[in-house]
């Protein structure tokens, strides 16, 4: 190697050394993503099973929120949780009687029973109706008292309300209820509409938000 | 000349090796802004894999006390962490108003929380892999363990 040659090596090894010594570590490794934008998430549909909840305010602040939980990390995680009433993915009740009703009963007489209206009120305040259909209960509550009606209804397959009961005759098994909701199809499971706010709980197997 | 451009490589060498070992986790990235008199600004970038390295030196009282502080969420923490990582790229939770949001999501392997607010701006992000090593050493330190 010619001494000409040689000091242009060493000038280009040490220029080398330096870019790659004091480049942005960043560089090396990672870019560091930028903060979260909606746009920015990556939509997927998978085999999970993604429950969802929105909120949406109507009122000045317009305050929306969403919530996604994959139901296999809810199944995962309950079970670590112990505190207080809940233990091992089970909610602790002190008396399946509650308010004077037997609820394992009523589920078990609710579950064995041909679809129909179990419930229905209709008054001026308000509507009520509770029914058994395609193996789901419904709940549907009309709220006419003011002005502003409000609305609920809640939608819960059978299979999902027998594995919620069916711990010991004190606890609700909650992994249980969320195994046999994975097991579902979409379904919209909870909606609420009032003057102010619209509530959603729904299932799917996308991990955002429409 | 010559000895000094292979003392600069030898050295711009195991600093780039040790630099892409340190950086092999990515980053630990907080930054925090409290718009207000007296408020706090703390912006800190630590390579992800030196927590669980600079812990092995963090004398064993000390380890066993944070892990009897932190007994209760540990497992919790645990199993969310392994299981986040199924999902690496997500949106868990996303709160907006009209000057407030909060976002809490997965991407590229980091868990991700930001916060923004007039008040304050909040920027969390954190490998998934650096929670589990944290999360492991400090069980490993728990009474009992």
């Amino acid at each position: 190697m010619s001494d000409r040659n040689r000091g242009f090596f060493a000038k280009t090894a040490l220029v080398a050394t330096a870019v790659l010594v004091f480049s942005p570590p960043g560089a090396l490794a990672q870019s560091t993503a930028a903060p979260a934008s909606p746009s920015q998430s990556t939509a997927s549909v998978s085999k999970d099973r993604w429950l969802h909840v929105r909120v949406i305010s109507s009122d000045a602040k317009g305050e929306t929120v969403r919530v996604n939980v994959p139901l296999e990390l809810a199944e995962k995680v309950l079970p670590a949780i112990n505190k207080h009433r809940l233990h091992d993915g089970k909610v602790r009740i002190d008396d399946a009687h509650v308010s004077d009703v037997d609820l394992r009963a009523l589920v078990e007489a609710i579950r064995t029973t041909k679809d129909g209206e179990f419930v229905t009120v209709q008054s001026n305040d308000c509507d009520v109706r509770v029914a058994k259909l395609n193996n789901h209960l419904i709940v549907h509550v009309l709220d006419k008292e003011n002005s502003k009606k409000s609305e609920i209804e809640i939608k819960v397959p059978m299979k999902v309300i027998d594995a919620l009961f069916s711990a010991g005759t004190d606890e609700l098994d909650l992994v249980a209820a969320l195994h046999a909701l994975s097991a579902q199809g979409d379904t919209e499971l909870v909606s609420v509409k009032d003057h102010e706010n619209t509530v959603r709980v729904w299932l799917d197997s996308k991990n955002f938000t429409d | 000349m010559m000895l000094l451009a292979k003392a600069a490589l030898g050295l711009g060498g195991t600093l780039i090796l040790a630099g892409a070992y340190t950086m092999r986790e990515g980053l630990i990235r907080i930054d925090v802004d409290e718009f207000r008199s007296g408020g706090s600004h703390v912006h800190m970038w630590v390579p992800a894999a030196a927590i669980p390295m600079a812990m092995h030196f963090v004398p064993s009282k000390h380890m066993r006390d944070a892990s009897e502080q932190a007994r209760e969420a540990l497992p919790i923490l645990h199993a969310f962490v392994k299981e986040l990582k199924k999902y690496p790229d997500a949106e868990f939770v996303q709160i907006d108003d009209n000057d407030q949001h909060v976002r809490m999501r997965t991407h590229q392997g980091k868990l991700q929380i930001d916060v923004d607010a007039p008040d304050q701006k909040v920027y969390v992000l954190c490998p998934l892999s650096a929670i589990e090593d944290i999360t492991s050493q400090l069980e490993e330190h728990a009474p009992g363990a």
